[in-house]
């Protein structure tokens, strides 16, 4: 039984259902990543989790991170953690070969991804942190400022993070204040505040980078106006590296108490508070949101990661516990001699652990078909490529909140697989719980997402790509109705009464404006969510059957157990589309004219 | 200086072992295999120490089929410089050592590193019988290994203390725990492993002199029974009459 993540779900996925080492053979950037290399790859990042991270996990929630005169502690494990990463070049895994980095496909990048946050996220979401700033400085910044941040950053020297939410601007970044003057030659003077800054400061580290949003004095109001700066806690005092690095005025005010990811720093930073701050900008002046946005898809793929790492780990612990607690009998044993049974036997308790499998390995197959798409689309000028790329602009609300969304109900029935134990500091369930939570909250909230989904996403291309995507599905679901004709026609009846609600709201739109069209925005997301992850599962089982027919790289009993997951999902939790969609038709609007004076 | 590092592939830790043909054979449908851990992370780490940054050269040398291809890349993912494989089936611990033995005698290796057992069959035959057949010393358990010029100062663990060897190069030595620290390969390696020479060498070895009849599996052990704490004397009266420890 697995500890944390099933890698022979995510070979699976690699080899059997997205046969990604294929699709990117052609790249010349990916030369070298053939199928053996992705196995070694996941080998060495298990190894990695098995022995660096997921010891670490408990401990770093006990022995959780502390604020003391401005100096952040953090967890000794947590440096060790991240030493293994880096020598294992996970750090620098994705970045160009002339940067020192390995060129990797994200695909496979991603894969690791999924086996590190499910053994410690505590841990892996700081070296994501820090990759993603790395990436945005390579993309956008200066040859200056790539010499003298990547190779720190790449070598976990140096803390990336991104530092956008102040006060009065968390969802609504059209309201940052926090303000940028230029002093010439590129440098900026920075005065504001940010809170809830990940990764924000931490003594394992010699310095702190933050990729900053900022509004350059006088710069236009709203979006247009935001600028991104580098704004390192140690700015260099020459122009190399070599010179040595000096204070510049970053002061961290406190770390957040926070319900769950003890061991992960979330700070509260004050720039310019001495006028001594120094930024220095990254691209142009006034196109920060738009940098920023463009790695918006890989980050929240990562966020998608994180929780589906999260419950995963949930879903083995309590696998193994439903294994291991004898409780109660079948209802047809009614004498009390007779030995109790472990608890999965019990047929709503393998309910419980269905779903959590089926969320987990769902998601799994829709972050790394993600992922793929985007290697696809960063590598690829074909028409096909374009087609991906807009494939996953349109699902990437979905990417980044079924995870969440699902993973923390997940982890839920996960706690409840162990009864009081779940709830007690005695196995780990409660912490994964609290561990879980925030992934709906940060990267944008579902609500966000659900907006972005209807008010931007499914309008793309008035309406072509999302045409596309249900074409695809149908293309998918008649490919798999020989097989499973069931699942397909049930997946084909909710696939259609989803174009029809969305065709619903179009009219809302027209009609009542966007207030009333965006209103339940959140629950078409879920709608869509449940949608897309039960069209992953269609595919998947019919991979499994044809490997169960032919033979595959997998045992018996691993496709046997994916298309009863598949059966599952249709089953339980595809239906629950039904609700949302008797609510997204019905004309009421309630929520919509309720009075908030009525909200007593 | 040149390093000759046996590698060999065993079944996971966590593998069901069970046998077919009539029990002469092991079940490997379903079984994950890896590299012995006895020769990856002690043997061949330390090998890897001795000779990196153009310190010398280290060979991998694995007999076996084409599918043991992927553990040979790992070894060179760790950092050997070049791999040989034997093609052949291995049938037997003298089969194996003669392939090797065959392959080295004329490659001036100072050094021939093995685990100090397989964790399948924990037999600790291979070393002693491959410096056997090149006429070489031999030092078993090996813990602690260090090479100055052609002297090998080594550490092993005996009963109560540590015994220290020096033994002249060319000579074979087997590797326990202590030896070195296991390496994760990082993608550097992972990606260069695949740039690294593998070259297969035909079987060479003679007749076999030892055959497996048959396999068994050790007894099931009985169920846990459990009473309660309350009844002493049922326990005692098991303990007297069924298991007859008192
Ligand atoms: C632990 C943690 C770590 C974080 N790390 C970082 C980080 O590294 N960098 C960073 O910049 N930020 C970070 N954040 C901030 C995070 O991104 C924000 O908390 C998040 O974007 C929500 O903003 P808010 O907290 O101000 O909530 P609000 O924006 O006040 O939202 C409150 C509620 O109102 C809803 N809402 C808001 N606006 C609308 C609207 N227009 N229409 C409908 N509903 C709306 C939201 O969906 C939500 O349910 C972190 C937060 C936490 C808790």
């Amino acid at each position: 039984m697995h500890t944390y993540v099933s890698t022979d779900h995510l070979r699976f996925l690699i080899h059997e259902y997205l046969k990604a080492p294929a699709q990117i053979e052609n790249y010349e950037k990916f030369e070298g990543y053939d199928a053996e290399a992705f196995d070694m790859s996941i080998d060495a990042a298990e190894q990695i989790g098995n022995q660096h991270l997921y010891p670490a996990y408990r401990i770093m929630d006990q022995e959780k991170a502390t604020c003391e005169n401005g100096v952040v502690w953090t967890h000794p494990l947590l440096a060790e953690g991240l030493k293994a990463m880096t020598e294992g070049g996970w750090l620098s895994s994705t970045a160009p070969a002339e940067m020192g980095g390995s060129q990797m496909p994200l695909v496979l990048h991603n894969t690791a991804s999924l086996i590190f946050m499910g053994a410690n996220a505590n841990i892996a979401a700081y070296a994501f942190l820090t990759v993603g700033a790395a990436n945005l400085i390579l993309a956008y910044g200066s040859d200056e400022l790539k010499a003298l941040y990547l190779p720190e950053m790449y070598s976990g020297r140096f803390q990336g993070t991104m530092a956008l939410t102040e006060p009065q601007a968390g969802s609504s970044l059209t309201d940052i204040t926090a303000s940028a003057t230029p002093i010439g030659d590129g440098q900026y003077k920075i005065t504001g505040q940010k809170i809830y800054i990940s990764g924000g400061d931490h003594a394992s580290v010699d310095n702190v980078v933050h990729l900053m949003l900022a509004r350059v004095d006088g710069a236009p109001a709203g979006t247009k106006g935001i600028s991104l700066f580098v704004v390192p806690k140690h700015r260099p005092k020459g122009k190399t590296a070599s010179e040595g690095w000096e204070p510049n005025d970053v002061i961290t005010a406190g770390i957040y108490g926070k319900m769950g990811q003890k061991g992960y720093v979330a700070a509260h930073l004050m720039y310019g508070e001495n006028e001594n701050t120094i930024g220095y900008l990254v691209g142009e002046e006034h196109r920060g949101l738009s940098y920023m946005f463009s790695m918006m898809n890989e980050a929240r793929i990562g966020t998608g990661i994180m929780a589906t790492g999260c419950a995963s780990g949930a879903y083995y612990a309590s696998l193994k516990y439903a294994f291991e607690r004898p409780q109660g009998r079948h209802p047809s044993q009614k004498d009390p001699n007779q030995p109790q049974i472990p608890i999965v036997e019990h047929a709503d308790v393998r309910r419980m652990l269905l779903l959590q499998k089926a969320v987990v390995e769902g998601s799994q197959a829709l972050l790394l078909e993600a992922s793929l798409w985007e290697d696809i689309a960063l590598n690829d000028s074909s028409d096909a490529a374009k087609q991906s790329h807009l494939m996953l602009e349109l699902l990437t609300p979905i990417i980044k909140t079924f995870p969440s969304e699902y993973g923390t109900m997940a982890v839920m029935n996960g706690m409840q697989v162990l009864g009081g134990a779940g709830y007690c500091n005695d196995f780990p369930l409660e912490q994964y719980y609290r561990d879980i939570r925030v992934n709906a909250i940060y990267e944008g909230t579902t609500g966000i997402h659900g907006m972005d989904l209807m008010g931007r996403k499914i309008l793309m291309g008035k309406g072509d790509v999302l045409k596309a995507l249900s074409a695809r599905m149908q293309a998918d679901i008649e490919a798999c109705a020989k097989t499973f004709p069931d699942e397909a026609n049930a997946l084909g009846a909710s696939a259609v009464a989803l174009a029809k609600t969305t065709t619903k709201l179009m009219g809302i739109l027209q009609k009542d404006g966007p207030e009333a069209y965006l209103a339940d925005a959140s629950l078409y997301l879920e709608y869509f969510g449940l949608v897309v992850i039960s069209w992953h599962w269609l595919r998947m089982a019919n991979v499994a059957s044809e490997k169960l027919a032919n033979g595959g790289k997998l045992s018996k009993k691993f496709y046997e157990s994916n298309i009863l997951t598949m059966q599952y999902f249709i089953e339980y939790e595809l239906p629950k589309t039904r609700g949302l969609h008797a609510r997204l038709n019905s004309d009421k609007r309630v929520t919509l004219d309720a009075s908030p004076e009525l909200l007593v | 200086m040149k390093i000759l590092v046996c590698i060999s592939k065993v079944p996971d830790t966590t593998a069901k072992i069970s046998f077919t043909d009539n029990n002469t054979a092991f079940n490997t449908s379903g079984v994950q295999f890896i590299m012995n851990p006895y020769d990856e992370w002690y043997a061949l780490v330390r090998a890897v120490e001795l000779t990196e940054d153009g310190k010398g050269e280290t060979t991998v040398i694995n007999v076996g089929p084409a599918a043991n291809d992927a553990i040979i890349r790992k070894g060179l993912a760790i950092g050997a410089d070049k791999a040989v494989r034997v093609d052949a089936e291995p049938k037997s611990t003298h089969q194996v050592a003669e392939e090797i033995a065959n392959y080295a005698k004329d490659k001036g290796f100072d050094l021939i590193l093995t685990g100090k057992e397989t964790i399948d069959y924990n037999g600790s035959e291979l070393g002693a019988m491959v410096a056997e057949m090149l006429d070489q010393p031999y030092v078993s358990y090996a813990t602690h290994m260090e090479v100055e010029g052609t002297t090998a100062s080594i550490k092993r663990d005996i009963e109560g203390g540590v015994e220290l060897l020096e033994v002249d190069l060319p000579a074979v030595v087997s590797a326990a725990k202590g030896m070195a620290e296991q390496r994760i390969p990082n993608m550097r390696g992972i990606m260069m492993a695949k740039r690294k020479p593998l070259e297969t060498v035909p079987a060479s070895a003679g007749a076999e002199h030892v055959a497996v009849k048959s396999y068994e599996l050790p007894a099931a052990k009985g169920s846990v029974n459990l009473i309660d704490a309350e009844n002493m004397d049922e326990l005692v009266r098991l303990l007297h009459e069924e298991a007859k420890v008192i």
